[in-house]
């Protein structure tokens, strides 16, 4: 008896421990404000309004899930347009920069010694539209540069200029496509980039064009390739001449010479001319000035096996919807301009202008400049001619080779005034910073597509002293014209909203997020005479960048350089290398032989006067002599400009590498790049029997009344673009960790990409999360019960229950749960990202995925208000909500009606280590990309 | 010889059957105050004249409770919606007046708070007909807001178990 | 001489261990409580800043901590071995061993029980590891093999540390007659009065056997129960089913090995020579090579089993552990525990007590590499090849690890001082 009692008291004592562990008596959360909030808003309930993600120029349709009035989580919007649903690793990563602890907090002036200081609006403001007329009576030019601005912000800036005298440049975009967007106004007088409909395509050849990651809009095309793979009959090549996400992507990648991407077109076009489907003709002039490839030389000169040339022509023209698209890597360099043009002839002369290739709804590149239009800028701001100049959402001083001198001549102009976020190289030039709201923070709208208006949307109040550009630019135009600003930009933009789609389209707006506009069908005809006159002048080959090149490729996680700074990004592993921290050099397996580099060497690489040391990472897959490094990992390189386009050439020519013998600390997070023949992605799909002998067991099945959660995931789909890791991260309140941690090993990731190498050099990616096992190693072997099986199949962790034994991650084949071996923190006001329905984990206890058991639950509350169950669909994780592939479906598998069901019983459908008897809840869908004939691909 | 065995044995025991008597007051004193919390509040607000005098239902002022998993406060307009003409002159509604016109909400100090790792609703256990007085006990005898549910896990679990409610961790644990 | 002062003889050598200290052994006992106190300092850090300090990682959730544990349980085994089984099989050569190993067996286990609680990532809640009845209806999972442990190791230290103090009690008496004062009250106190009546050696005869009976089944329990803590699991390279054996001859083996290193010095020191001689020491040695050949034996067993299973996780893991990053570890291991011992077989050897005392470090050494290599090439190197990675112990785990052994001596100097290091009344008996 007594021992009860002392037992109890052990029990309640425990139990205070639990509660003194609880801060919310301290925090002032129980509070009777002035006013109702607004309408809808319940607090306690998570609502959404939509917005548009400013993180790259696509422009993708934001849904802001809040929670009493903060951001926690950014999805896509399901029927945009754009994304449909969908978001990228950086879409997701955008709220870090909300919140990001390093943001501009105030306008700040450079004072004399040349350190900045806070300075009121109302200081910097005046300070402008003084030096505005001073530069214009000194004779001077005011300039505004930007990054690629679509919308009423365009509209706005045109009339800020035309009112203050000032001269808007053509906008900066590194991936400005300019070579593109040339052959199209040579060959359809449209110098823009068209719209792909890949969805419709029964063939695709992409040559260089990056269109999973980084090209133009990546989401966009991966929905539509996605769709054209789900219905089946629909074949991707693509050649290239390194190793892109995409590439490995593809059912078919060819490796092309550096520069030599023109012949391969050229032999395709003639191909298509004779055996068609041929619907346009060209002027003979122009046949005859087509260069003549026979396969032999065209695959000598290409690099290109012979077969695979005559088998992908037997491809172009046995295809009925065959789809070009050149861009990215292989139209920047001496021939890129024909590689366009040979790309757009394929694409008129196989009839899909305007079916496949829509100028109807380009994709607004026309303003955009190229880097010539940089030089001439360089030039004119070191001859002193510059007054004031604007710097808008744009970085020239990291982008621009070091040969422009452009951050000297930045100085030269009389009042440099930058608008941005965060410290950049170009805005800690600038002689006056005007701190930029986050696109959160702020009214606008992007026109990412013509035709396509997105709106943007504030979902909080400023966090800081900063203003939207609109709102910026007005009040600039009342200062000068004294009289204050006429409106403020909401006002501004709902008038012109009224003035361009009608109340009605206003309120659609409002309320979408998005309008599309019927846009009338655009008829474009090939310019012959241009055509064949080019074609004349100019020959597919020649000028081929020297080897060894050293290839500039644009970035999954930092596009060319401009998402840096967000924290989440370099958490996320790069997907095909799986380094998360720091700069590498990619080098071939043989190439690094050759030189006898070991894997993270360092090494200096060097071209002409310019040289950087960076970690060498042996890449299989990639072609010998061609090196790779990110295009942000690169500081100002020595790139050419292409005098035709004035595109920035990618390459650099005849590099030297001189390797140091010092391994570098970069932290691989890959265990190996083989999957041992262990059969995780077994190809051909087959369920692995293996020693899988029948399950005995003292205990008693668990029985699932309701619902047993389930999770599907399509690796014909996947394409490892880690959009879903991301999501997890924000939706989890996943703890960053840096880099320290991730070289021990101890990255906190829920979900992982796991890329696996096969010895053709393809690429096979695996997402792994806790498979939720229905007879789960780690539950039997907790002592405490903190892992244990609930009802609905899932595997639960009690946090607060753990006493961090670690026996659970030990036992768990997949290896799947994470440890906190510290205290996390987050970076204020990076803590308003917490998601309040879960808590964030203490040291010392055991984490992994729920499933989003919180979203579950909240299904479950809603669907128990009507008294119903949980329908198919209701409820999904953060990562199959945000996975632009669609490869992840999840639902209850005991609903036969649910997809999920039935994806886990296709004969695709296995689960890994199925030999083990762990029974997962996660079924993958195996079976090759490209459907059941993907050649010579693992 | 035995007897110098015996003392300090004796003694032994009763230091150790003392102890054990202390550490049970110890806890049972800790669990005490778990209950019977009761902070003062910026404004005196008596629950005794609106809930047993007024006989104004709970969700009148706390409308959130059967909509979401807080019960929510009241906004101030809702107050002043009375109080712009009733019982002006006490000193309490003046405070109440003045945050009104300053638009300083009024903070009040929890009585019942909870851990951050429990997720608890208040409208699933409205729908589920517990009557708020089952844990806020008889807040209309109350002139300041008195503690009355202990909130410790066995506490919950108690009553999950006598009324057949989901005893599932995840139902509050998150 | 005649009995009698035979008898008193003998009292006086094994007491006269027990004058007062000289100064090699203060600095001896300086030491090694220097020692146990940076245990406790970085104890007290790692709870403060977290597991991280330590170099467990993921996938390797185990590493020293846990192999200190197998370790210290392992050198508890001798103990109860010799004093208990042999006691049974009226070994007579135990009574020169016995007292010492019984210290040695509750020191270890006390040192042991540290290291669940060390690798703990919330010590703080070290008591949701009982089964205590609360209103919160939480209970202890009794298929962890964790929960076996802990009932194992509690069970295995309450009977030694019974044992241990009954043997004490006549020597009690007998030390309650040399002492003065405040020592002789605690002496006497200790001695439970006793007086040495036939009656109370009869009863005390009975419970001795009892006590030895019922202590002599841990032996093979708790180290199996250890054990399991690795063969329930699916780990390649744990999951299997000789672990139970293996382990318990490792540990005797282990425990063997301790004891001869303890002993040695202490005959030296205490100038016990007469007590303890060659012969004590060679049956001791057959023990060492005995136990040495079963733990080769299953070496050789384990790699056989992944051989033939062609289960490729399995292999991969043996492979691995021969070859892979702790290739070191490995061979070090063989030669300690395999090799060196054969050495045994030469009689003369097995009488060289300086020989048989390095041996006895060269095996310790390697059973504690045993441990690690068994913990944490499985853990580097399971199914899936994207979370393979590898372990290396930090500063803190190192200075524990020291710490450990500064507790177990710190504990054992303490014992030679205040308690009768050999049984007076066994051996007065074997007179």
């Amino acid at each position: 008896m007594k021992r009860r009692d002392f037992l109890r008291v052990l029990g309640i004592l425990s139990g205070s421990t639990l509660l003194s562990s609880c801060g919310s008596r301290k925090t002032k959360d129980f509070v009777s404000s002035v006013l109702p909030p607004e309408e809808g808003v319940i607090p306690g309930e998570a609502y959404f309004s939509p917005s548009t993600c400013a993180e790259c120029p696509a422009g993708c349709g934001l849904s802001v899930k809040r929670r009493e009035g903060w951001p926690i989580k950014l999805e896509g919007v399901p029927g945009h347009p754009i994304n449909d649903g969908g978001l990228c690793i950086r879409g997701q990563s955008s709220l870090t920069r909300l919140y990001h602890p390093k943001r501009v907090e105030a306008p700040m002036l450079r004072n004399g010694d040349g350190k900045f200081q806070a300075v009121s609006w109302e200081k910097a403001l005046s300070l402008v539209s003084e030096s505005l007329a001073g530069s214009r009576d000194a004779g001077r030019k005011n300039l505004f540069l930007s990054g690629r601005t679509t919308g009423s912000l365009s509209l706005l800036i045109d009339a800020f200029c035309g009112k203050l005298g000032v001269e808007r440049l053509p906008e900066f975009e590194v991936y400005s496509h300019s070579a593109v967007a040339e052959a199209n106004g040579l060959l359809f007088g449209e110098r823009d980039i068209p719209h792909y409909r890949i969805e419709n395509a029964d063939f695709l050849l992409t040559v260089g064009a990056d269109i999973l990651a980084t090209h133009v809009s990546p989401v966009s095309y991966t929905r539509k390739l996605s769709r054209a793979r789900i219905r089946g009959d629909f074949r991707w090549i693509h050649a290239e001449p390194h190793l892109s996400l995409t590439g490995v992507n593809a059912d078919r990648r060819f490796v092309v010479f550096p520069g030599r991407e023109a012949v391969l077109l050229a032999y395709l076009l003639r191909q298509v001319l004779e055996r068609g489907p041929r619907r346009h003709g060209l002027p003979r002039e122009a046949v005859n000035a087509l260069p003549r490839f026979s396969v032999e030389n065209a695959s000598e000169k290409t690099g290109i096996p012979a077969e695979e040339l005559a088998e992908l022509s037997n491809r172009v023209t046995k295809a009925r919807f065959p789809l070009v698209i050149a861009g990215g890597i292989s139209t920047s360099h001496r021939r890129g301009l024909e590689v366009a043009v040979l790309a757009g002839m394929i694409q008129w002369v196989t009839g899909q202008i305007p079916g496949l290739v829509d100028f109807a709804r380009n994709e607004k590149y026309g303003g955009t400049g190229t880097f010539r239009d940089m030089e001439a800028l360089s030039a004119r701001l070191s001859r002193g001619e510059a007054g004031v100049l604007f710097l808008s959402r744009t970085n020239p001083v990291f982008s621009l080779p070091a040969g422009f001198a452009f951050r000297e001549n930045v100085r030269k102009a009389k009042l440099s005034v930058a608008f941005g976020d965060l410290l950049d190289e170009t805005i800690k030039e600038a002689d006056l910073i005007l701190p930029l709201s986050h696109s959160l923070e702020s009214w606008g709208d992007v026109e990412p597509r013509r035709g396509v208006v997105s709106l943007v949307k504030p979902a909080l109040a400023s966090l800081h002293d900063t203003l939207s550009e609109g709102d910026m630019l007005l009040r600039l135009m009342g200062a000068v014209s004294g009289e204050g600003p006429a409106t403020g930009y909401r006002e501004y933009l709902f008038a012109e909203w009224t003035k361009r789609f009608g109340e009605k389209g206003k309120d659609a707006l409002l309320r979408d997020g998005f309008v599309e506009e019927s846009l009338p069908e655009k008829r474009v005809t090939l310019n012959g005479g241009k055509a064949s006159a080019f074609l004349k002048e100019t020959a597919a080959e020649g000028g081929e960048p020297k080897a060894p090149v050293l290839v500039l490729a644009p970035s999954l996680r930092t596009f060319d350089g401009r998402s840096r700074g967000l924290p989440l990004l370099s958490e996320v592993p790069d997907p095909l290398t799986t380094i998360s921290y720091g700069r590498w050099l990619s080098v071939s397996p043989g190439t690094a032989k050759a030189l006898g580099v070991k894997d993270r060497e360092e090494a200096t690489v060097s071209s002409g006067d310019w040289s950087q040391v960076l970690p060498m990472k042996i890449q299989p897959g990639l072609a010998e002599g061609v090196f790779v490094a990110g295009r942000d990992f690169v500081d100002s390189p020595p790139l050419r400009t292409e005098e035709r386009t004035g595109e920035a050439t990618w390459y650099l020519e005849g590099i030297r590498i001189e390797k140091s013998g010092k391994v570098a600390a970069i932290p691989v997070l890959s265990g190996s790049p083989s999957q041992q023949g262990r059969g995780l992605i077994p190809d051909p799909s087959h369920k692995d029997e293996r020693h899988h002998h029948g399950k005995e067991s003292l205990y008693p099945e668990h029985e699932h009344k309701e619902y047993r959660w389930a999770m599907a995931i399509d690796l014909a789909l996947c394409n490892g673009c880690s959009a879903c890791v991301a999501a997890c991260y924000i939706e989890n309140n996943v703890p960053v960790v840096g880099k320290k941690d991730h070289l021990k090993g101890r990255e906190m990731s829920w979900l992982r990409i796991e890329p696996f190498y096969g010895e053709a050099g393809n690429v096979d990616f695996l997402p792994m999360l806790c498979q939720q096992c229905h007879s789960a190693p780690c539950e039997t072997v907790c002592p405490v019960y903190a892992a244990y099986h609930n009802p609905e199949g899932l595997n639960v962790q009690v946090y607060n229950r753990c006493v961090g034994t670690r026996y659970c991650s030990n036992n768990c084949p997949y290896k799947v749960r994470r440890f906190n071996w510290f205290w996390h923190l987050w970076k204020k006001p990076l803590d308003r990202m917490h998601n309040p329905d879960l808590e964030v984990r203490a040291a010392g206890v055991m984490e992994k995925c729920t499933f989003c058991v919180q979203r579950i639950r909240a299904a479950k509350d809603r669907a128990k208000d009507d008294s119903r169950k949980v329908r198919d669909g209701e409820v999904t994780t953060a990562c199959a909500q945000s996975c632009p592939t669609g490869a992840i479906t999840f639902g209850n598998l005991l609903d036969t009606e649910s997809k999920v069901y039935r994806l886990a019983h296709l004969t695709r459908a296995y689960r890994v280590f199925e030999g083990l008897g762990t029974n997962p809840s996660v079924y993958y869908l195996g079976g090759a990309k490209g459907g059941p004939e993907r050649e010579g691909h693992g | 010889m035995t007897r110098s065995v015996r003392k300090p044995a004796i003694l032994l025991a009763v230091t150790a059957y003392f102890g054990v008597l202390l550490l049970i007051a110890a806890g049972l004193w800790v669990s005490w105050q778990r209950a019977g919390i009761a902070p003062d509040q910026p404004i005196a607000f008596p629950h005794t004249i609106h809930v047993s005098k007024l006989n104004l239902p709970c969700n009148f002022c706390h409308i959130y409770v059967d909509r979401s998993r807080h019960a929510g406060a009241p906004s101030l307009t809702t107050c002043m919606s009375c109080h712009r003409a009733i019982a002006t002159d006490r000193e309490e509604i003046k405070k109440l007046t003045r945050h009104y016109e300053e638009k300083r909400p009024v903070e009040w100090n929890r009585v019942y708070f909870l851990p951050e790792h429990v997720y608890f609703s208040h409208k699933r256990h409205v729908k589920a007909g517990v009557d708020c007085s089952e844990c806020h006990g008889k807040v209309g005898t109350m002139k300041k807001i008195r503690r009355v549910g202990a909130l410790t896990m066995g506490w919950c679990v108690s009553c999950h178990r006598a009324r057949g409610a989901p005893l599932d961790c995840t139902t509050c644990h998150k | 001489m005649d009995k009698p002062d035979k008898l008193a003889q003998v009292e006086q050598d094994v007491l006269s261990a027990m004058k007062k200290p000289g100064l090699g052994y203060l600095a001896a006992l300086g030491c090694s409580a220097t020692l146990f106190l940076t245990l406790l300092g970085l104890w007290g850090y790692q709870i403060h800043t977290g597991m991280g300090v330590a170099g467990i990682t993921h996938p390797v959730g185990w590493g020293v901590y846990i192999t200190n544990f197998v370790f210290w349980v392992g050198i508890a085994h001798s103990g109860t071995l010799i004093s208990a089984v042999l006691y049974l099989f009226r070994a007579r050569f135990r009574t020169s061993f016995n007292r010492p190993a019984e210290a040695m067996t509750v020191f270890a286990l006390l040192v042991a029980g540290l290291f669940p609680l060390i690798h703990l990532g919330r010590t703080w809640k070290f008591y949701y590891l009982f089964p205590y009845p609360t209103q919160r209806m939480l209970w202890v999972n009794f298929r962890s093999p964790l929960i076996w442990d802990v009932f194992a190791v509690s069970t295995y230290l309450t009977v030694s540390v019974v044992f241990f103090y009954v043997g004490l009690i006549p020597d009690f008496a007998i030390a309650r007659r040399y002492k003065e004062g405040l020592a002789k009250r605690i002496y006497g106190f200790f001695s439970l009065g006793w007086t040495g009546t036939r009656r109370q050696w009869k009863n005390y005869n009975q419970l001795y056997l009892f006590l030895a009976a019922f202590a002599t089944p841990l032996v093979a329990s708790v180290h199996s129960v250890v054990s399991w803590d690795f063969a329930m699991s699916i780990i390649p390279g744990w999951h299997t089913t000789i672990f139970a054996p293996y382990f318990v001859a490792g540990a005797i083996f282990s425990g063997t090995a301790m004891v001869i290193t303890l002993v040695v010095p202490m005959r030296k020191i205490l100038a016990l020579g007469r007590y303890i001689t060659d012969d004590h020491f060679e049956s001791i040695a057959k023990i060492l090579l005995f136990t040495s050949l079963i733990v080769t034996y299953s070496y050789v067993v384990e790699f056989g089993l992944a051989w033939y299973s062609g289960n490729p996780f399995e292999m991969e893991t043996f492979r691995y552990r021969a070859l892979g990053d702790y290739t070191v570890m490995f061979w070090i291991m063989i030669f300690c525990n395999s090799l060196a011992p054969l050495t045994l077989f030469v009689r003369s050897l097995r009488r060289n007590v300086k020989y048989l005392f390095v041996l006895s470090l060269f095996v310790n050494v390697g059973m504690w590499v045993e441990r690690f290599v068994i913990i944490v090439t499985s853990l580097a190197r399971d199914f899936d090849p994207y979370a393979w990675g590898t372990y290396t112990p930090s500063i803190v785990e190192v200075g524990i690890t020291l710490g450990s052994f500064g507790l177990f001596f710190t504990a054992y100097l303490l014992f030679l001082k205040t308690l009768p290091v050999l049984s007076i009344t066994e051996i007065k008996e074997h007179l």
